[in-house]
């Protein structure tokens, strides 16, 4: 056997670990099941839910996630109806863009004018915060939770930043026509989408990509982030000729409404190959249209994704058995993303007694978790997406292509925690302007800290109180008479404190 | 016991993800380690200020001497007798005016031609290679500074050691090595209802203990950084500071943070890195000459940094301000009274340890011929040889190709901004 050197911390570690050995790994209960179910395929239970789902059966409901169209999403539907920027359609927005640009031109021109954005600017962005609370409002009280867990994931996957230029215009059309129609479906179908949107041909400079003046900035990303990945073994070369294969993938003029247009004339017309794959010349957009259902079924790609899929559902460092799942379930399927997800669901390692708890929360998750525990009904008052924002995560405003990342080093820092904590409070508390919430779904007010510690552990924790917080919530209630403020204090430690920072 | 083979293997020998633990929670453990008692009180401090926007470097250190500056801006041109002359051919925006005094007594410098190796004329793409100290290259998932950190750890010993002052931690600092965002350094900490202290003090401690008993991995060493920090601030009488020197800081977000920096570096919790962002510098449109919208933004500037330096004090000594722009503006100006998205631009370097009174750097001209794209100034320093001269030079930072990896720095091309 190789020796190994082991630091002491790691040796206290294992030996600690070793205690148990010999022990029958602890079979999750149907509880167990349906918390961590909820904390990954949703953004966390809202009282009561675990039970229900405990009951259901949590493959069962599982599966329901899976088909969210057959899931009665009413509350949602008529919430949304209240959001203006989902009134605006390209055309509209089209013409706001213009509408801003001339406001802005008429102001800079006239140095004695008031140089604070006009109207049109401030409608444009009135919308953009709306977006970012639609994205949140839907996380937090649509019944397809899982279905908009993927929608933020393919926003990041696909990402587009709201702050270059246009792309403040373009955003609300690409997140309801690109994103979401394609968030369950195939993989194929969604990477083209993202290929035609006006938002990424703009975000990645594709617009202006001509056969003489080649813009590699999309064909890049394309390889790198949005398919075959960073090893995905590509060379320079493929990435010039991709940059060829897409020129003249363009958008029509803002006054022409702003939709996606081929422009033959600035096409390279000749012949190209990438990956070793012969693209004959002449071939317009079809070559583009190849090459990304080429892309979408690489072993690269399908790997690649996986493993992004992996470390947002399993593990910030996923273990291979459920990439290798999902990566054969994508074979079979030919990229069937709810096939996909499936096989993640139902690999022995998102079940790991390893793997509950094993993630930190992101601000997004966080946010909308506390929001969901505590009973909020949200507006469009974009209180909470702001309250994301301050956690570090303003949404679409993910300036590198990147998109947000997924692993806790990017999120856990001492002041974001502080800040996590000032949240708790506030939400527990009431003091989130705008946001109603509804603390007699966890517990009647009450002073007696036995009854609240049980309810939170049931309620909002899935019983994973540990024995110091349970210790030290009782302490800090101890002396707490008005049940009012007890329940609050109670709610707030419980969401600040680290259990709920997991998932 | 048994752990599987394959967990043995991934993870090079330690089933670490099994536990709630990580790589990074043994590095942050590593930090902590490392800390020490008492910081010395002259220990080096660097100060990043980022002007987010493409400041128009030619209207800040004006190349007053060359004909072909007022040729080509007929508009906004900073008129000779406005300019504070510096060397005969160089001087500052006359609205830079606090600075002189700095310029005299040789604490203050000027790179000029400064900037990328990469094209790029997109905001986002240039700032995020300049915080990513990787020009070229968007997978590099940390900022500069916090790699610096990453590989000089014998001053990981106070939670303040990197304070970024705003909303969110930058770019530049992100990574896996601690690093503070302070928005509003009164406000660090927890807040209660109605700004009660005793409630504020009650619910510290309450969270304090939650995360001491029941948190782990990087969630515990976070939080201990973080109640540590709020310990050390509580110490410290923010409320009633007073600038001394009766440094003059401006009113708004830039002043504020300034201030906070000073305060910070004045009370000896140990920040060896502060960083903050002053926005407004994409002038695209009237931007004005000695008087106009860059002007203002000029004054704002110059009034803040030369507050802090008067504020500091005997502290400057040991403090180096570096101040850098993702890239500069056109020589010409546009048909708007403006600049557009250029290439090199100038930087400035303040403090103790600055080889002040020059502008550094070779200036290539304003000839078309030896403009950047027949439009820009072009950029004879790469700004990694200026940030990588003052981590060697002021901080002693020994590791310079671990901070910016695919580049060899060399001491030959180094600016000379810091006093050998």
């Amino acid at each position: 056997m190789k020796t190994l050197v082991v630091p002491p911390l790691v040796t206290a570690l294992l030996l600690a670990a070793s205690v148990g050995a010999g022990q029958q790994p602890p079979v999750l209960t149907p509880r167990d099941s349906a918390f961590h179910a909820l904390n990954r395929l949703a953004y966390g239970p809202r009282p009561g839910e675990v039970e229900r789902v405990a009951q259901e059966g949590v493959m069962r409901w599982i599966d329901r996630q899976l088909a969210p169209d057959q899931i009665a999403d009413g509350d949602r539907a008529a919430r949304e109806r209240e959001f203006r920027v989902l009134h605006y359609d390209r055309g509209d927005l089209a013409q706001l863009y213009l509408d801003a640009q001339r406001e802005r031109r008429e102001r800079k021109a006239d140095t004695t004018a008031d140089q604070t954005p006009g109207p049109v600017e401030q409608q444009g962005r009135r919308l953009a915060g709306q977006l970012a609370e639609l994205a949140v409002v839907r996380a937090t009280i649509s019944e397809r939770q899982l279905y908009e867990v993927m929608v933020d994931f393919w926003t990041n996957h696909f990402n587009v930043f709201l702050g270059k230029g246009a792309d403040r215009f373009l955003l609300p059309d690409y997140v309801e026509h690109v994103i979401r129609p394609h968030a369950l479906g195939r993989f194929e179908d969604l990477l083209i989408a993202t290929a035609e949107s006006p938002a990424m041909l703009f975000y990645l400079d594709n617009w202006e990509s001509v056969a003489l003046g080649l813009n590699e900035n999309y064909a890049r990303e394309l390889l790198e982030l949005h398919t075959l990945g960073v090893d995905g073994g590509y060379t320079q070369q493929d990435v010039i000729n991709v940059a060829r294969i897409f020129t003249g993938w363009s958008i029509k003029r803002p006054r022409q409404g702003g939709d996606f247009e081929f422009h033959e004339s600035v096409h390279d017309e000749g012949e190209k190959q990438v990956l070793g794959v012969g693209f004959q010349a002449s071939h317009g957009m079809d070559e583009g249209i190849r090459l990304l259902k080429l892309l979408a079924n690489q072993p690269a790609t399908m790997h690649h994704v996986s493993q992004q899929l992996c470390e947002r559902f399993v593990s910030d460092d996923p273990p291979d058995g459920c990439v290798d799942d999902a990566v054969a379930a994508w074979r079979r399927s030919h990229g069937d993303l709810r096939q996909v997800l499936r096989a993640i669901f139902t690999s022995p390692d998102f079940w790991a007694p390893g793997t509950l708890g094993g993630k930190v929360k992101t601000p997004l998750e966080f946010v909308v978790s506390a929001a969901r525990a505590v009973g909020a009904d949200p507006d469009t008052n974009p209180r909470l997406a702001q309250l994301v924002a301050r956690l570090g995560e303003p949404l679409y405003l993910h300036v590198a292509p990147d998109g947000y990342p997924e692993k806790q080093d990017a999120w856990v820092n001492s002041g974001a925690l502080l800040d996590r904590m000032n949240a708790a409070v506030a939400l527990a508390a009431g003091n989130v302007p705008g946001l109603v919430v509804h603390l007699d779904s966890i517990v009647s007010p009450s002073a007696d800290a036995d009854r609240l510690v049980a309810a939170l552990d049931e309620r909002i924790l899935g019983g994973t109180l540990s024995p110091n917080t349970r210790k030290v919530l009782r302490e800090q209630l101890a002396d707490v008479g008005d049940p009012l403020q007890a329940r609050a204090l109670a709610v707030g430690l419980a969401i600040g404190g680290p259990e709920f920072q997991r998932q | 016991m048994i752990i599987s083979r394959r967990v043995f293997v991934k993870s090079g020998g330690l089933a670490l993800v099994s536990f709630g633990l990580d790589p990074l929670f043994l590095a942050r453990a590593a930090f902590a380690t490392n800390r020490l008692s008492g910081y010395p009180p002259n220990r080096p401090v660097l100060v990043c200020l980022f002007q987010r926007g493409a400041v128009d470097g030619l209207n800040m250190i004006v190349p007053h001497g060359d004909a072909l500056y007022y040729r080509e801006r007929p508009r906004i041109a900073v008129p000779a007798t406005d300019v504070i002359d510096l060397d005969g051919y160089f001087g500052l925006h006359p609205r830079l005016a606090p600075l002189k005094q700095w310029w005299d007594a040789k604490s203050l410098a000027a790179i000029h031609a400064i900037g990328s190796p990469d094209a790029s004329r997109s905001h986002f793409d240039a700032q995020d290679y300049m915080e990513a100290g990787t020009p070229g290259v968007k997978a590099t998932p940390d900022g500069w500074l916090n790699r610096y950190c990453q590989h000089d750890r014998q001053h990981a010993d106070t939670p303040f050691r990197a304070v970024a002052f705003g909303p969110q931690l930058p770019r530049i600092l992100a990574g896996s090595a601690p690093s503070l965002a302070i928005d509003d350094l009164q406000a660090f900490g927890l807040r209660a209802p109605r700004l009660q202290p005793a409630a504020r003090d009650r619910l510290t401690r309450a969270f304090e203990q939650l995360y001491a008993g029941s948190a782990t991995g990087l969630l515990s060493s976070s939080s201990q950084e973080a109640f540590h920090a709020v310990q050390m601030l509580q110490q410290l009488d923010l409320a009633e500071y007073r600038p001394t020197n009766d440094a003059a800081y401006p009113r708004g977000r830039f002043g504020k943070a300034m201030l906070e920096i000073a305060q910070l570096i004045k009370a000896d919790v140990g920040v060896q890195l502060a960083f903050a962002d002053v926005t407004g510098w994409d002038t695209h449109v009237n931007q004005g000459a000695s008087e106009g919208l860059l002007a203002t933004r000029l004054g704002e500037f110059g009034q803040a940094l030369a507050a802090f330096a008067q504020d500091l004090g005997e502290k400057l000594r040991d403090v180096v301000v570096l101040t850098m722009s993702e890239f500069g503006r056109t020589v010409r100006e546009n048909g708007n009274s403006g600049t557009d998205h250029g290439h090199a631009t100038a930087m400035l370097v303040l403090g103790g340890p600055v080889n002040g009174g020059t502008v550094l750097g070779r200036w290539p001209g304003l000839d078309p011929a030896q403009r950047f794209e027949g439009r820009d100034v072009q950029v004879t320093t790469d700004f990694r040889d200026l940030f990588a001269e003052i981590l060697a030079r002021h901080l002693g930072a020994r590791d310079l190709s671990a901070v910016f990896p695919g580049f060899t720095p060399d001491p030959g091309r180094f600016p000379g901004a810091i006093r050998g």
